[in-house]
């Protein structure tokens, strides 16, 4: 017998955002101004874990469900026995507050643990089931890690399951395909992409729900071992509101003015380069540096200027050595500068001059991803960065390299000019089984130590990543779109990366340090960097890490792999993309095709169709053409949206698109928000009216 | 009793979570804090279908609240909500784009001879969003132990053959894909089962119709609607400090009214300032019109570019927008037992605008929904053990009250202007309590081929005005909007009306497809329901969507 754990959370609602949900000053969300939802991807959670019960078609398995958070919180345990869950735990303390992803999959497992002794009987037959990521922080860190804490294996972006021979099949998404799979054996974590049929509440449900009294659990009732701020491995320093992204929204109230708009934008030569802020100074460590007590390469604006004055402070008191500084100068100081600090901050920054090495050791590295067959484009786009970060730290720059037959693929690597490759060749990594590959790479990590381990966003990435570094006792950043190297002299770290990352749907930034941990680990979304031009000059020599790897170490049966046919190349200056707008497959050939052939026509740049994971799920495109955090992340010129609502996966994947256009017959569809220029209108309607349009500008010009 | 059958039953249920069906929740909870009562509402969220003016008058809020929650004055919700009183009551007469002049003094004449429409001066009331209202007396009630499900649509009841009393309301059926078809998560619409229940739908509520229908209760005069649309716009400082926080208007006249030379339709506009520099602006028009080309958003844009309005909020950004129906009728609409004479009938009573409780005089009827909540309370209260004379004492209670007397005092009103048209109406219905009741026809027999000689050249953005609802409903669900007989829209309707619900829904759900009229966008709908009382052939009946489907109002 069965039973499930769905685990779900309170978010805000980021769909309803408004301009004044946010602080300008800090960025910070104004919690009261948003209502808190249930995480959407949790409900579709539920309904997977509801259809399990069914297919196995066990009365008395039982579904729990378990949150943590706030008291308030609750109202999503009862949101979730409203729609037959059978029993729910709200795990809740102060002290648990504060999290970041460590610290809040470790309190739910030691959760789990304490639900499957009392509620299960000890029975390990049980699956624990997630949403694959929250709008909030979208992460998608928590459930990985939790897999990793109960030792547990994880099956992710799953899209469907079914039961045959006594056992559940997931099919889920991978990178250009889907891939259908089977646990060895249960328990295991199981996170969920899409689930096309969520449950809707009854009455009787939703009344028991209300008069019920929920188990509330507290810290001490589950002893986990990393809890609330001094548990967690990350900290964010600081937020602030996205820069330029902001999107013109300017609706079109016709098709004509959309061609026009199509004909100049599809000109723009802006170079990528100058949509993005270079103007970053190149960071050196202190004791490069030509001023001695030069401090300006701190995490915030304000530790720059307190330094600023500091340094200042010193040089009109003529003091050269820190070490000099007895009780009487640091009162001079003071007498000088007091009104910037007081006597507490003067010692930090007195104890962080000191300072003039970096605080963490070792290379940069990249864990490169491949599908066993090729490298994936972010692998390099990840080596320029990383090359980037060595320079300024003065230490090298490694990859690592696991699968087997990696002969071809370390040539590729070696050209791409990294210093050192760690190949870590092993049969078992023929195919990608998260628990044979996590424990390959954490091992090779752990016995090299770098100071910096960087990972591509990727499906496989974003699975891998949290797991090496929970795994390691490290913290991991999920999704950086920039990475840089600063100081936090104040409190004694020198040479840390700053991690930056979009959170709340792209509507704040979160710059992040590591801490507590010996490596800084990231995931950084592709597409955000920029492949190197030239190779690097590193020498690429190759070490081999031998591993060793029993049968036992494969957690999954890889039943089915289907990777759609035909190579798609999305890097094109305009994408066109349909959505479930398109209702059916011979519409969206029709309609996307006669806009992608009207675009070739006239205007001279390179196109390709894409599609919405929507699309895909319903069988309207082929995989290979999806766009989005979960296909491909894309960075056309002009991006095309034709009958895509908007998810928020979908738009991250389309984040550095130059313009993005939208055609959608909901006035409501999200995507107007995030768009430059829509229609409002049927898609059957506006296509061919611009298709018309397309063709007549062209001869009349 | 097994387990879900237990929670299919409550002592009362109550059908709407408005001002009425709160106030009746709240009054009957504190008289009676042992009764299981459940409040249903088709709404995501609490006030989200909530649309109103509103100008309050506060007696009944003093009445439901000072005994159910003595505080209630000192709390934050409360002083937000009750910031506004008015101080300034300004009549304005509009003569073309650009004319306008204050007639308050007419109407203060008016007040002083003890005429009907003397009610309509509203200082020292309260300027409310009904919305916000809503969920602050949702908050209340919850506070109070009151079960409050919202997300939950009923489509029907249920009457006991034998003595006539409603068994049970039917919630809609959930999970069904476009066709019908049942999809994997498809769940029947439960039967829920109640001792009382307390039908507070609002305006031409779908369980109320049905009720009235099964129960056979009449209408002395049939109800009279008037469709609303307003806009809440954010306006600068100096606009809003122009106009003040303190102030209606209430307009007469251009575009809707221009005697002798232009249309002639019932109604006007309004503009009401709401907190933090915003200006809700509306336009009320009777829906007897005549215009098969009318679109009440046309005169809202005439309106708002009126050199009165215009100063106000010219340039201004629209924050929200909606669409409502008023049941205008009066005291000869409202539904009641052709024998007993009782609103409603047996365990099962009819309140706020599901019966019809709006004064034309005040163009009112918030307080009399609360008023008519507290009285549903009251009878319940009094009839614990003896289910089948509430709706009996009920009606009793109304009868005695202030909410009686005024609906008396103007009961005749809208029918005179409805009978003579604005004109001559509007001054004999000065004297319309001393006339004969008059019979009108229902609104849908209305239209006519004329057309509406103000017509604005640019197209309304209606699809914006949904956005600003906020509106949405899970696609994949049958239309709830359902044509009748398509031949009918073929044969009699487009070749002499020319398929007017594609203009005058304020959403565009009906478009034309393949020469064929069609609830195209039902997801866009309002749940206005213009369409339904609007079709000249009477050939649109509106349904309930599934739950947590409509607009999501905040403030209107």
């Amino acid at each position: 017998m069965s039973n499930y754990i769905v685990l779900v959370k309170q978010v805000p609602d980021v769909s309803q955002i408004t301009d004044n949900a946010f602080d300008l000053e800090t960025g910070t969300l104004i919690r009261t101004r948003l209502k808190s939802v249930i995480n959407e991807l949790d409900t579709q959670a539920l309904a997977m874990a509801d259809q399990m019960k069914h297919q196995n078609g066990d009365e008395h398995s039982k579904i729990i469900c378990l949150t943590m958070g706030p008291p308030m919180a609750q109202e999503v345990l009862k949101y979730a026995l409203g729609r037959r869950v059978d029993d729910a735990v709200l795990l809740t303390d102060k002290t648990l507050g504060g999290a970041d992803t460590v610290a809040t999959a470790n309190p739910l497992a030691f959760a789990v643990k304490k639900i499957v002794r009392e509620f299960f009987n000890n029975n390990d037959d049980y699956y624990v089931i997630c949403g694959m990521q929250s709008v909030d922080g979208d992460t998608a860190q928590v459930p990985p890690q939790i897999a990793e804490e109960l030792n547990l294996p994880c099956i992710a972006y799953v899209t469907d399951v079914a039961y045959k021979d006594n056992r559940f099949e997931f099919t889920g998404i991978i990178a250009g395909g889907s891939q259908t799979v089977a646990v060895k054996k249960p328990p295991a974590v199981i996170t969920v992409a899409e689930h096309k049929y969520p449950l809707f509440a009854t009455f009787a449900d939703a009344r028991k729900a209300e008069k019920m009294d929920i188990t509330q659990w507290n810290s001490p009732d589950i002893n986990a071992e990393l809890i609330g701020v001094n548990g967690s491995k990350t900290s964010v320093i600081r937020v602030f509101p996205p820069g330029k992204s902001i999107r013109k929204k300017q609706k079109l109230e016709n098709t004509q003015s959309l061609a026009k708009i199509i004909q100049q934008k599809s000109k723009s030569r802006t170079p990528e380069s100058a949509r993005k802020n270079n103007a970053q100074k190149l960071y050196r460590l202190p004791k490069n540096r030509v001023a001695k007590f030069n401090r300006s390469f701190e995490a915030t604006k304000k530790e720059n200027e307190d330094f600023k004055i500091l340094s200042d402070t010193l040089k009109k008191l003529n003091i050269t050595d820190i070490n000099r500084i007895n009780r009487s100068t640091k009162e001079q100081i003071l007498d000088v500068a007091g009104k910037h600090f007081h006597k507490k901050a003067l010692d930090d920054m007195l104890n962080g001059l000191e300072l003039t090495n970096s605080t963490f050791k070792g290379d940069v590295w990249v864990v490169a991803e491949h599908d066993g067959r090729e490298i994936h484009p972010a692998t390099f786009e990840l080596i320029g960065k990383a090359a980037a970060l060595a320079n300024s730290l003065g230490v090298n720059t490694g990859v690592c390299l696991a699968g087997a037959n990696l002969k071809k693929m370390t040539e590729k690597i070696i050209h791409a000019g990294p210093d050192k490759i760690y190949l870590i060749e092993h049969q078992l990594l023929e195919q990608f089984d998260p628990a044979a590959y996590r424990k390959a790479v954490a091992d090779c990590i752990g016995s090299h130590l770098p100071q910096i381990v960087l990972f591509a966003a990727t499906p496989r990435g974003r699975m891998l990543a949290p797991m090496v570094s929970y795994r390691l006792g490290c913290g991991l950043t999920a999704d950086c779109t920039s990475l840089d190297i600063t100081d936090r002299s104040r409190t004694r770290n020198i040479g840390i990366l700053l991690q930056t990352r979009p959170a709340l749907g792209g509507n704040v930034m979160a710059s992040i340090c590591t801490k507590n941990s010996k490596i800084q680990m990231a995931t950084a979304r592709p597409g955000v960097f920029k492949m190197p031009d030239k190779p690097l000059n590193g020498k690429g020599k190759i070490i081999k890490h031998k591993i060793k790897l029993e049968h036992s170490d494969r957690s999954i049966d890889i039943i089915k792999t289907s990777v759609a046919p035909g190579e798609v190349n999305l890097n094109t200056e305009i994408i066109v993309s349909g959505g479930k707008g398109m209702q059916n497959r011979d519409n969206y050939e029709k309609l996307v095709g006669s806009l992608c052939e009207a675009i070739k026509q006239n205007l001279d740049v390179t196109i390709e169709k894409g599609a919405s994971r929507a699309a895909v799920e319903h069988g309207l495109a082929d995989r290979v053409r999806q766009v989005g955090q979960t296909g491909t992340a894309v960075k056309p010129k002009i991006y095309i949206a034709l009958g895509i609502s908007g998810a928020i996966q979908h738009m991250i994947g389309i984040a550095n698109a130059e313009t993005i256009i939208a055609v959608n017959s909901d006035p409501n569809a999200p995507i107007f928000k995030q768009s430059d220029y829509y229609i409002v209108g049927t898609v059957e309607q506006k296509i061919p009216e611009l298709v018309k349009y397309l063709n007549l500008q062209n001869q009349n010009e | 009793m097994n387990e879900k059958n237990k929670y299919n039953k409550a002592d009362v249920l109550i059908v709407g979570a408005g001002p009425a069906g709160l106030a009746c929740a709240i009054h009957l909870k504190k008289k009676n804090p042992r009764l299981d009562i459940c409040l249903i509402e088709k709404a995501a969220d609490l006030g989200n279908h909530n649309l109103s003016g509103a100008v309050l008058e506060p007696e009944p809020l003093h009445t439901l609240l000072d005994e159910a929650c003595p505080q209630w004055k000192n709390t934050d919700q409360a002083k937000e909500i009750l910031a506004q009183k008015v101080q300034k009551d300004n009549i304005m007469f509009c003569l073309g784009k650009k004319i306008s002049f204050n007639i308050s003094f007419v109407i203060k004449l008016a007040k002083i001879l003890h005429l009907g429409f003397g009610q309509m001066l509203h200082k020292d009331d309260y300027i409310v969003s009904v919305s916000e209202l809503t969920k602050w007396l949702g908050s209340i009630a919850r506070n109070l132990d009151i079960e409050l499900l919202t997300g939950f649509a009923a489509e029907d009841v249920f009457l006991d053959n034998q003595n006539g009393s409603v068994v049970s309301v039917k919630l809609v059926d959930q999970g069904l894909d476009k066709k019908g078809e049942k999809q994997p998560n498809y769940i029947p619409g439960e039967k829920i089962h109640a001792d009382f229940i307390v039908l507070a739908e609002g305006c031409d509520g779908l369980v109320t119709e049905s009720f009235i229908e099964k129960a056979k209760l009449q209408r002395k005069s049939p109800q009279l609607y008037s469709v609303g649309v307003k806009e809440l716009i954010k306006v600068s400082q100096s606009q809003y400090e122009k106009f003040t926080s303190s102030r209606v208007v209430h307009a007469m006249g251009y575009p809707l009214w221009r005697p002798l030379i232009g249309p002639a339709m019932f109604g006007g506009g309004i503009i009401y300032p709401a907190r933090k520099n915003h200006i809700a602006v509306g336009i009320i028009v009777g829906a007897d019109w005549i215009y098969k080309d009318f679109n009440p958003q046309d005169a809202l844009t005439l309106f708002k570019n009126h050199s009165f309005v215009g100063k106000f909020i010219r340039n201004g950004s629209v924050v929200e927008a909606g669409a409502k129906m008023i049941p205008e009728a009066g005291l000869y609409a409202v539904p009641n037992d052709p024998k007993t004479g009782t609103i409603g009938k047996a365990n099962c009573i009819i309140t706020g605008d599901s019966a019809g409780f709006v004064n034309m005089l005040k163009i009112k009827g918030l307080h009399n929904a609360i008023y008519s909540g507290i009285y549903a309370a009251d009878a319940i209260a009094e009839n614990i053990n003896s289910p089948q004379f509430t709706a009996l004492r009920y009606t009793e209670l109304i009868k005695k009250s202030k909410l009686y007397e005024e609906m008396l005092s103007a009961a005749n009103f809208r029918q005179t202007v409805a009978k003579f048209g604005p004109l001559i109406g509007l001054p004999l219905s000065a004297i319309a309590d001393l006339l004969p009741r008059f019979k009108v026809e229902q609104d849908t027999k209305s239209m006519t081929a004329a057309e509406y000689k103000l017509k604005p050249n640019q197209q309304f953005d209606k699809d914006t005005f949904a956005a600003m609802a906020d509106t949405q409903h899970r696609e994949e669900q049958p239309s709830h909007l359902k044509i009748l007989d398509t031949e009918i829209c073929k044969q009699k309707c487009t070749p002499i009306y020319d398929s007017p619900c594609i203009t005058f829904c304020p959403a565009e759900v009906y478009e034309i497809i393949r020469n064929e009229v069609k609830p195209a966008n039902p997801s866009n709908c309002l749940h206005c329901k213009t369409c339904q009382i609007k079709c000249p052939l009477d050939n649109i009946r509106w349904t309930a969507p599934e739950g947590a489907g409509g607009p999501r109002y905040k403030r209107m």
